[in-house]
């Protein structure tokens, strides 16, 4: 191949980039730091908006690694969806780096999601580390309870309208043809858990308290006994006490978690490992916010049915 | 009539001072009433909020009712749910305001920028004839456990256009019970400047180089690589000063940078005048290969003045990669290398002037097969920036985080160089060099993310 057809080549590919690169242009570009986020932000934005996530389900989303790519994406944002909470801290480094004035913190082109939601386990003791990672805030799980859909949703429109009002009538339609779906899975998801209000789980880490006390289960435990600090043996081995004396059938657990130690635990005790669409891509067939609750509430219905 | 004026000023007196009283009781009493019709209506909306909740939460929704919190009006902004208040009392309500408050009603760290400390403990054990000639990594402590870095940081934002970051740090620089309080960085970013572009300004550590940047309890080793310190000095590149930084909107990450500063680094420059400044620049990118396979490159240069009026040039390149396999929390494999190229303008023995060029580098792999484990060895090698000569060290490491707050680290380090001139003070020698370093830090409060 001579220097002049590689050249040639070169530049047909980096034309052909900068060109679907330049595509995107007219919508609005949205960066959500988490996926559960980027699929709600699709729903209320449709077609109008082009949406990136900085993070995986498969992902721990705590201990996110703050990458350039990360600060490339939020350099060419005209929003950022944050969950908040402290659950995506780390947002704030990628931000400071990325050289975007309307996304810093108080800009126009930032939104932080936990507004006007009343988050669960918020600590009523002082709070220091060693009760380990403990969110001082608040649980901040909480976008998988389809029930905060609505507020979630608003909380997005409200910011998509701050920075494209001229797509406002479109976002509100999206938003309210979205929430008459999540209705109507809602109705079924109810008769699904119905049969088995009240019962018991134990967890890894409390990232379904929400969806839990959706549905009127009980979170009874976790394999944590400090949020983020590996459980000590003695730990666990209450765990498989409590969960045979109370029958609890089922640990539910996160696929970025240590699953073989769940596993472990619930065979111990005569129960069950599930692992969860703890975010949106956790699991295969969790791609989007509707499927992701879906299998949730699948699993949980047939892990806490079967005898 | 010494006592007639007495008691005519004690009655004039009583007579001034009653009214006073009364006129203060008088005062105190109106407040007070005051202050119970607000209580009143406090009370009041409290009950008309409390109604108005029970109301929403018993509205049967099937999808718009949360735990708790109902989904507010299209557009409006969103407040938080009030967390049931109690009646504020007489006394709350009597209370002084502050400005601000700290604590206290708003609940913590509310309008409070974020403080944080990470403490850095080293120890280093070695041959008595490198302890004597100062030879060791640390020169001058070794054989000693000491504090090489304490160091407070206060950080947040400063209104919607600006951030700052304080850090002041303590550490022992010789040994004895003395320790150093400095101000290790002060810095003010504008975040809202247009095209992509950003100023930070102040005293910093500067964006030479990949681990210049990297405060010593964050650095992946101990210790900083043999290179970075013969070229730089121990504390690095740490000047006063400004950087602007552009991000240009292209497919790809690319940061450039342009740093001007007083030069005050006494290894490498020195000069320390604005008239003369040292500048710096730096660009780096970033290539994620796949999810888990990421490269960060970086070229940076630097040039500046000696306090003899002579011109001083580094140039300097890293690489960085990780391996992060898909669903895990840490890396598995972290490989990186930064090289360092010294010019220099010096007078030798005879006055005449000439140039030094000189280089160094260092490479390091860590595998992190669990989360709290990991294992790496680093090989430096460097030529002196003035002096002929060279070193080469090896060192290997262990590293486990009982938490991500708390991390021990425990390396060997072996270090050969091919003269002894430098290295003999004391009747000492610190040509062959073996230390046994050990390393515990911590963090208390807020500390940011670490980037790549």
């Amino acid at each position: 191949m001579t220097p002049i057809v590689r050249l040639s080549l070169g530049l047909l590919a980096a034309g052909i980039g900068l060109a679907g690169y330049a595509e995107g242009a007219d919508k609005v570009r949205v960066v959500a730091t988490i996926p559960d986020l980027k699929s709600l932000t699709e729903a209320v934005g449709g077609d109008l908006v082009e949406v990136e996530s900085l993070t995986r389900g498969t992902q721990n989303i705590h201990e996110a690694e703050v990458r350039p790519s990360m600060m490339l994406k939020l350099r060419r944002a005209d929003l950022l969806v944050e969950n908040g909470a402290d659950l995506d801290a780390w947002v704030e480094v990628a931000v400071q780096s990325a050289n975007n004035a309307g996304i810093v913190r108080g800009g126009r082109g930032r939104v932080e999601i936990s507004r006007g939601i009343p988050l669960l386990d918020v600590p009523s003791t002082r709070v220091d580390r060693s009760m380990g990672d403990v969110h001082p805030l608040g649980n901040p799980h909480f976008s998988l309870d389809p029930g905060l859909a609505p507020v979630i949703t608003q909380n997005i429109l409200g910011a998509l309208v701050r920075v494209a009002p001229q797509h406002r009538a479109d976002f509100e339609r999206n938003r309210a043809a979205f929430l008459a779906r999540v209705d109507e899975q809602m109705a079924r998801w109810t008769k699904l858990m119905e049969p088995v209000k009240g019962a018991k789980v134990v967890v890894f880490h409390p990232v379904y308290v929400y969806l839990l006390t959706r549905f009127g289960l009980v979170q009874a435990g976790a394999l944590e006994d400090r949020p983020g600090i590996p459980p000590s043996p003695q730990h666990l081995a209450s765990v498989v006490r409590q969960m045979r004396a109370e029958g609890i059938k089922a640990i539910l657990v996160e696929p970025w978690n240590d699953v073989k130690l769940a596993n472990r635990v619930a065979e111990e005790a005569g129960a069950r490992a599930y692992v969860m669409a703890s975010a949106v891509g956790a699991v295969k067939g969790a791609d989007n916010y509707l499927a992701a609750i879906d299998y949730n509430v699948t699993t949980l219905a047939k892990a806490l049915r079967s005898p | 009539m010494q006592a007639l004026v007495i008691v005519v000023v004690w009655l004039a007196l009583a007579v001034v001072a009653r009214p006073a009283h009364g006129q203060e009781a008088e005062a105190l009493r109106r407040e007070l009433e005051q202050l119970r019709r607000q209580q009143e209506q406090y009370q009041k909306a409290i009950e008309a909020l409390s109604e108005r909740l029970k109301r929403l939460e018993s509205q049967s929704a099937p999808v718009a009712a949360p735990p708790g919190g109902p989904a507010p009006g299209d557009d409006a902004p969103i407040a938080a749910p009030a967390p049931a208040p109690s009646a504020p009392t007489l006394t709350d309500l009597a209370r002084p305001r502050e400005p601000f408050a700290l604590s206290g009603q708003r609940g913590g760290g509310q309008l409070l920028f974020d403080v944080g400390i990470a403490g850095d403990f080293v120890g280093t054990i070695t041959q008595r004839n490198v302890d004597k000639a100062e030879a060791g990594t640390f020169a001058g402590r070794e054989n000693r456990f000491f504090p090489r870095e304490v160091e407070l940081s206060l950080f947040g934002q400063v209104d919607p256009y600006a951030r700052a970051e304080v850090r002041i740090e303590a550490g022992e620089e010789e040994p004895g019970s003395e320790t150093d309080v400095s101000l290790a960085e002060a810095t003010l970013t504008l975040l809202a400047l247009p095209w992509g572009t950003q100023v930070k300004l102040g005293q910093m550590r500067t964006r030479f180089g990949y681990s210049n940047q990297i405060h010593e309890h964050d650095l992946p080793w101990i210790d900083r690589p043999n290179a970075f310190r013969n070229f730089l000095g121990e504390e690095g590149l740490s000047e006063k000063g400004f950087e602007v930084t552009v991000v240009p909107d292209l497919p790809f990450y690319l940061e450039g940078l342009v740093g001007v500063f007083d030069g005050d680094n006494d290894v490498a420059f020195g000069y320390g005048k604005l008239s003369q400044p040292l500048v710096t620049g730096r660009l780096r990118t970033f290539v994620e290969l796949t999810d888990e396979h990421a490269v960060q490159l970086g070229v940076s240069g630097a040039s500046g003045q000696t306090p003899d009026r002579l011109r001083s040039h580094l140039a300097a390149a890293d690489v960085k990669y990780k391996f992060r396999p898909d669903g895990w929390q840490h890396p598995l494999l972290t490989v990186g290398a930064e090289g360092i190229y010294s010019v220099r303008r010096v007078e030798d023995e005879l006055g005449e002037k000439t140039s030094r060029d000189r280089l160094g580098g260092y490479a390091y792999g860590e595998v992190q097969p669990w989360r709290r484990w990991a294992a790496g060895v680093r090989y430096d090698w460097s030529q002196f920036p003035v002096v002929p000569g060279r070193e080469w060290a090896v060192e290997p490491y262990l590293t486990f985080w009982p938490s991500e707050f708390l991390r021990f680290r425990l390396a060997y380090k072996h270090t050969e160089r091919s003269r002894r001139e430098e290295f003999s003070d004391n009747g000492g020698s610190g040509r062959l060099v073996d230390e046994l370093l050990f390393q515990a830090s911590f963090i208390l409060g807020a500390h940011p993310a670490h980037p790549f």
